[in-house]
């Protein structure tokens, strides 16, 4: 076995422009799921009854479904659905955003209901209105117990961002795939994928440790 | 737009033999990373010390990496390290395993560490030893603590082995993709496949769920 490490370094250019694209897909998505996924859980706790009903089945639907067959649906299926002709990054990113709005949906609508109703209650009775309560006395106490739910969303996000590899969005696993298909460096290519995965991730798993301890609730 | 579910029927065969791989696959996979998760968490709780950061480090690690990168780096790369070419199914078993042992490892410790230091104490002052302790009073109420944790790790093990499509194992997304593929009627095979995965899935969270509820209490303390 002759190992050709010399071939990561050689493509250093299109694996350094294809990990941008992993970040910049990565915040692209979290900066569309957060507030979608605040309305979703609005919504659900909130509206109307069948608008309610139609949340509810929304994010029950995209939570029980493996992301890579929604890539796919939003890959072949988008496309005849709406007649738009849209990028692979864009159907990859709308894919990972139903995805992951589902699961913030989730998070912040048990994170509301885990302040006790006793809390809303009071507001009321002191005059405040309803979303007045919301905002100054149920977000605010929420909001510390979301954070840590949110931040372990947000490294399973990244490592999700994968998956858009198997429509061509030039990320990194499909850039680092291209180069070891061209090249025959099967070993060298795979390993050098996983190590900078490794080396954004670790960091951002570790960075999840700390919050869940600093923001850790004990009642 | 005309739908024609017909290419579903008609391939009834194809598409359920890709159901039985994505079952079996979970199943094995959920069994072999419960058992190698507990011997990792066993081994980072109680096993000697310098082992611990190792096992940090594995499990961290795990955490880190996507699962496709895993499964294609155990397909591809590994048989170049060892010499030994796997088939799909064993190469994503392995995949599997190792990265979901890493959460199950999780799990475990965080089970475990629920239960006050104070009952293994009291156990061991009863004349225990810590063996002993370890099993008739901490693991039973920690089993329990477990569970729903468990339960949403099952929903996600069924949910990766569609990953495994992308190293050719045959389960239904594989199954469904070339069935797309070749019949140009992707709505309706992949619509068919949604129902599928959420028809699988969806009892078992909630079936999780509903489990936990009834033996919570035996958890307390």
């Amino acid at each position: 076995m002759t190992l050709d490490w010399g071939v990561v370094w050689q493509h250093r250019d299109a694996l350094v422009r294809a990990t941008g694209t992993t970040i910049l897909l990565t915040i692209a998505t979290m900066v569309i799921a957060l507030p979608c996924g605040i309305i979703v859980a609005m919504l659900r706790l909130y509206a109307w009854k069948p608008i309610r009903a139609l949340a509810t089945a929304y994010v029950e639907l995209f939570r029980n479904l493996p992301l890579i067959l929604v890539v796919f649906w939003a890959f072949y299926v988008l496309p005849i659905l709406t007649g738009l002709g849209l990028s692979p990054l864009a159907t990859g990113l709308t894919a990972l955003a139903l995805n992951v709005t589902a699961y913030n949906a989730e998070t912040f609508r048990a994170g509301i209901n885990s302040i006790r109703r006793g809390q809303l209650d009071a507001a009321m009775a002191l005059g405040m209105s309803r979303a007045q309560a919301l905002r100054r006395i149920i977000l605010p106490q929420a909001s510390r117990r979301i954070l840590p739910v949110l931040a372990s969303t947000w490294v399973s996000l990244f490592k999700d961002t994968s998956l858009v590899s198997v429509m061509a969005v030039t990320e990194l696993a499909y850039v680092a795939m291209q180069i070891r298909a061209q090249t025959f460096r099967v070993l060298e290519m795979l390993t050098a994928m996983a190590a900078i995965y490794w080396l954004l991730g670790y960091p951002q798993a570790k960075l999840v440790d700390w919050i869940q301890r600093r923001f850790a609730v004990t009642e | 737009m005309d739908f024609d579910f017909t290419v579903i029927t008609s391939h009834a065969r194809f598409l359920g033999s890709g159901i039985v791989v994505t079952l079996l696959l979970s199943i094995l996979s959920g069994l072999s990373s419960l058992a190698v998760g507990f011997v990792v968490a066993l081994a980072r709780l109680y096993g000697p010390r310098g082992l611990k950061p190792l096992v940090v480090l594995y499990i961290d690690s795990m955490r880190a990496i996507p699962v496709l990168v895993v499964l294609v780096w155990t397909f591809f790369a590994l048989p170049i390290v060892t010499g030994i070419t796997m088939p799909p199914f064993w190469a994503a078993l392995i995949g599997l395993t190792v990265h979901l042992a890493a959460y199950v490892a999780e799990i475990v410790r965080s089970g475990v560490e629920s239960v006050r230091p104070g009952q293994t104490r009291a156990a061991m002052a009863l004349g225990m030893s810590r063996a002993q302790a370890v099993r008739r009073i901490v693991m039973p109420q920690a089993l329990v603590r477990m569970l729903p944790a468990f339960g949403s790790l099952l929903s996600i093990t069924i949910k990766d082995t569609a990953i495994a499509s992308v190293i050719a194992v045959g389960e239904l997304m594989r199954q469904s993709e070339t069935l797309a593929g070749q019949s140009f009627q992707p709505i309706e095979v992949f619509s068919f496949a949604m129902l599928v995965y959420f028809l699988m899935l969806f009892p078992v969270t909630r079936g999780v769920d509903a489990l936990y509820r009834r033996v919570a209490h035996l958890g307390r303390s």
